[in-house]
C-alpha cells in the first residue's frame, strides 16, 4: 500500500468517527497500519501525524476517559478541518487570484489556498504585470508560525541574535508583522523587558515556540513608530543636518517632509534629522550620489571622507 | 518556503482533498475539466481517482470504501461525504494572500482593490480566530501616489511615458521615454522595470526618483515573453546581467550576506570573504561599493572600480569644502 493511501484512510477514519480513536484501535482498524511490531507502527504513525499537521490538518489529542487528564487518543475536529463556507463572488476570487500571483507567481502553495478558495468559481486567466520581490514573498519558514502567533493572539518564545551579535532568549506578545526596507519584522511587547520591541525574523533562531496565554493589541497600535530609520538607532543621537542639492530637493520634500527643512541660498534643501548610528547615515548619503551632504556635525562629515578614502586615493595614484 | 517546501506528496495529498470535494460538489465533471481546473495533466488525475478509489472507512467493505465511477469521461464520486468540504487555508497560504494583497490594496488606481478588500473581510471572518486584516503592513517607498497612477495606467493600456529621474551616478536629473514593463516591490521599494530610450536598454528604475511622469498618446512596446516573476529576486543573476566580484571584510561580512543574496560566497586565509552578486545596475553596485567603504577590496570588473571611484570623487567634492 502507497502511504498516501494510509494517509487519506487516517484523515477520512479520525474525521467520520464520532469519538477519538485510540493509537491501538487506529493501528487494529485503519488499513496501512499493519506494520509487523510495536516500534514499527509507532514511528510509521508518528511520521504521519508530523506530515498531517505540517499541511494543516488538525490532528488533535485528546482522553477518552472524561476523568482522566491523560491524552490517550486522536481526533480531527470537524470545524478544525472545514474550510467554511465563504460565499465569494468571482470578482473577489479573481482579485484573491491576482494578490497571490503578485506575490508567488502562479505557485503551488498559493494555488492551492486558491483552488481551495474558488471550489466553485470558474477559473480566470488574468494576468498582471505587478510582482513582489523574494524578499516579501514570505519565504521565509518562521514568517507562517508568527503569522500564527500573530492572528490568533498567541504568545511566542524564541532565541535572537541582535544586529551587534548578543543573543538572548526572548517572550514576545507579537501585535504585527510588519515588512520595510526589504525585511520582516515582528512588533509587540517584549514581555521580560515589558516594553514594545521589534525584531527582525531573519535574525530569529528556529524554533519558535507558542503558548497559548493571551493579550490584547492595544488600540491605535502603530507598528511603524517603533521601527526607526537605520541612522536613528544608536545610544547618543545627536542632530545632523543634511543638504539637498536642487536635482534632488523635490525628493526631501516629499518624502521627509516630517523633518524640520529649511531653503538655503542656492535653491537647496536643508534637513534636520536625529543620527544615533552615523555610519548608517553615511550610507544613505551616499545612496544619493552627489546630490547630498552632511552638512554638520563635522565629524560626520570627516567621517565620511574617511569612508571613501579607499577609493580615492586610488584615483589619484 | 524554501525550508519547507512542499513534498511531491504533500502537493498530491492537498490536491486529493480538494477534488473529493469538488467532485462531490459537480458530478459528472470530466477528466479534462479537472485537469486544466488543478493544473495537471489528465493521466494525473486518472492516477489521483485510482488511488482514490482504493480508500475509506474502517471495514474497508463495498460501502465503506470511495465509490468513484465513471460515465464515458465523466467522474461521479460516492460515500466520502466526511470529505464534503475543503482543508482550511494554512497559516502560510492566508500570509501570502494577506501579504499579497497589500500590493493590489497600495497601488493607486487598481481596479481589483474594492472587490479585494471584499474578498479579505469575508476570508478573515471564516479563518476565526484573531484579526488576520491588521496583523500584516507592508512598507513601501514609492513616491507619489500619482505616478504610481500614470505608471499603472501606462502598464494597463501599453502606453509610453516620459519622465524626469533622479540618476544617482551623475546626481542630475534626466528627461527619458520609456516603455514601462512591469512594477517590483522588493528591498522596501518600487522599481519600474522598462526600456528606457535615453540608454537604448532596459533598466529598472526606482519609483520614488521619479520626480514627473506623464503619460504619452504612443504605444509601449512590451516584449512578448515579458514576465515579470523573473525580477522577483533583483540580485539574482538573469542572463543578460554582469556578475560582479570582491571581497569583503569579516566585520562586514555578516549582515552584508544577510542583506544582498550572494551568488557565492568564499571564506578566505585572512578571514576576509569573497563574494559574486548581481547588481541591478553598474550605478547601484557603485553606490553599494562605496557604502563598504574601508571594508572591500578586489573589486571586478575594472569598469566596475572606475565607476565607484568616479562616484566617490563626486561625493567627496561636496564634502571637502
Amino acid at each position: 500500500m502507497h502511504r498516501i493511501e494510509r494517509l487519506i484512510n487516517l484523515i477520512a477514519a479520525l474525521l467520520d468517527s464520532p469519538r477519538p480513536m485510540s493509537a491501538e484501535e487506529i493501528r487494529r482498524r485503519i488499513a496501512g497500519y499493519d506494520q509487523p511490531t510495536d516500534e514499527a507502527f509507532r514511528r510509521a504513525f508518528e511520521r504521519d501525524k508530523e506530515s498531517l499537521r505540517a499541511m494543516g490538518v488538525p490532528i488533535e489529542m485528546m482522553s477518552t476517559d472524561p476523568f482522566s487528564e491523560q491524552m490517550d487518543a486522536y481526533t480531527i475536529p470537524r470545524h478544525r478541518y472545514y474550510l467554511p463556507q465563504l460565499d465569494l463572488e468571482d470578482d473577489e476570487v479573481a482579485a484573491l487570484r491576482i494578490a497571490s500571483e503578485i506575490l508567488l507567481g502562479p505557485g503551488e502553495r498559493a494555488g492551492a489556498a486558491l483552488l481551495k478558495l474558488s471550489l466553485d468559481a470558474p477559473p480566470s486567466q488574468a494576468g498582471t504585470r505587478l510582482v513582489w520581490g523574494a524578499d516579501l514573498a514570505a519565504e521565509q519558514p518562521l514568517l507562517a508560525v508568527l503569522y500564527e502567533a500573530v492572528t490568533q493572539g498567541r504568545v511566542v518564545s524564541f532565541d535572537y541574535t541582535t544586529a551587534t551579535g548578543a543573543g538572548a532568549r526572548r517572550i514576545l506578545e507579537p501585535y504585527r508583522l510588519l515588512h520595510r526596507n526589504g525585511h520582516w519584522y515582528v512588533v509587540g511587547r517584549d514581555r521580560q523587558r515589558d516594553a514594545i520591541r521589534a525584531f527582525r525574523v531573519s535574525r530569529m533562531k528556529p524554533k519558535v515556540t507558542l503558548s497559548d496565554n493571551g493579550f490584547e493589541v492595544p488600540e491605535d497600535f502603530d507598528a511603524a513608530a517603533h521601527l526607526g530609520e537605520a541612522w536613528e538607532i544608536g545610544e547618543d543621537t545627536q542632530p545632523a543636518v543634511v543638504r539637498f542639492e536642487l536635482a534632488m530637493r523635490w525628493w526631501a520634500e516629499q518624502n521627509l517632509a516630517s523633518s524640520p527643512l529649511r531653503e538655503a541660498a542656492d535653491g537647496a534643501l536643508e534637513v534636520e534629522m536625529p543620527v544615533g548610528n552615523p555610519d548608517a547615515l553615511i550610507s544613505w548619503v551616499i545612496g544619493f550620489g552627489g546630490a547630498a551632504e552632511i552638512v554638520s556635525p563635522e565629524a560626520v562629515r570627516a567621517r565620511l571622507l574617511d569612508h571613501l578614502a579607499p577609493f580615492l586615493e586610488a584615483t589619484r595614484a | 518556503m524554501s525550508s519547507a517546501a512542499p513534498s511531491a506528496l504533500d502537493k498530491r495529498l492537498t490536491r486529493i482533498l480538494l477534488l473529493i470535494p469538488y467532485l462531490l460538489k459537480n458530478p459528472g465533471t470530466t477528466t479534462g475539466e479537472l485537469a486544466a481546473r488543478f493544473g495537471v495533466a489528465e493521466e494525473v488525475v486518472s492516477e489521483d481517482l485510482q488511488l482514490v478509489y482504493v480508500c475509506g472507512l474502517p471495514g474497508y467493505g463495498p460501502g465503506d470504501l470511495i465509490d468513484v465511477s465513471f460515465t464515458g469521461d465523466q467522474v461521479f464520486v460516492d460515500t466520502a461525504d466526511y470529505f464534503g468540504a475543503p482543508l482550511r487555508l494554512t497559516a502560510a497560504e492566508a500570509l501570502a494572500l494577506y501579504a499579497g494583497g497589500q500590493a493590489v490594496l497600495e497601488l493607486p488606481g487598481m481596479q481589483e482593490a474594492g472587490a479585494l478588500r471584499r474578498a479579505l473581510r469575508k476570508l478573515g471572518s471564516a479563518l476565526g480566530a484573531g484579526r488576520p486584516e491588521s496583523s500584516v503592513e507592508v512598507h513601501l517607498a514609492g513616491g507619489p501616489a500619482r505616478h504610481m497612477e500614470v505608471l499603472g495606467r501606462a502598464l494597463r493600456d501599453s502606453r509610453r511615458v516620459r519622465m524626469e529621474y533622479f540618476s544617482a551616478s551623475r546626481a542630475v536629473l534626466t528627461e527619458r521615454t520609456i516603455d514601462p514593463w512591469g512594477l517590483v516591490a522588493t528591498l522596501g521599494r518600487w522599481y519600474l522595470v522598462a526600456f528606457d530610450h535615453l540608454s537604448s536598454e532596459e533598466r529598472m528604475f526606482r519609483v520614488d526618483r521619479i520626480k514627473g511622469a506623464e503619460l504619452l498618446d504612443e504605444a509601449a512596446e512590451v516584449p512578448a515573453d515579458f514576465d515579470p516573476s523573473s525580477y522577483r529576486e533583483v540580485f539574482r543573476a538573469r542572463p543578460e546581467q554582469e556578475v560582479l566580484s570582491f571581497e569583503i571584510s569579516a566585520e562586514t561580512s555578516g549582515w552584508f550576506i544577510d542583506s544582498y543574496p550572494c551568488r557565492s560566497v568564499t571564506e578566505l586565509d585572512d578571514g576576509w570573504f569573497r563574494v559574486e552578486l548581481v547588481a541591478g545596475g553598474r550605478a547601484g553596485a557603485a553606490a553599494l561599493l562605496l557604502r563598504l567603504g574601508p571594508h572591500v577590496r578586489a573589486v571586478e570588473p575594472d569598469e566596475l572600480r572606475h565607476e565607484a571611484r568616479t562616484l566617490a570623487a563626486a561625493i567627496a567634492a561636496r564634502h571637502r569644502a
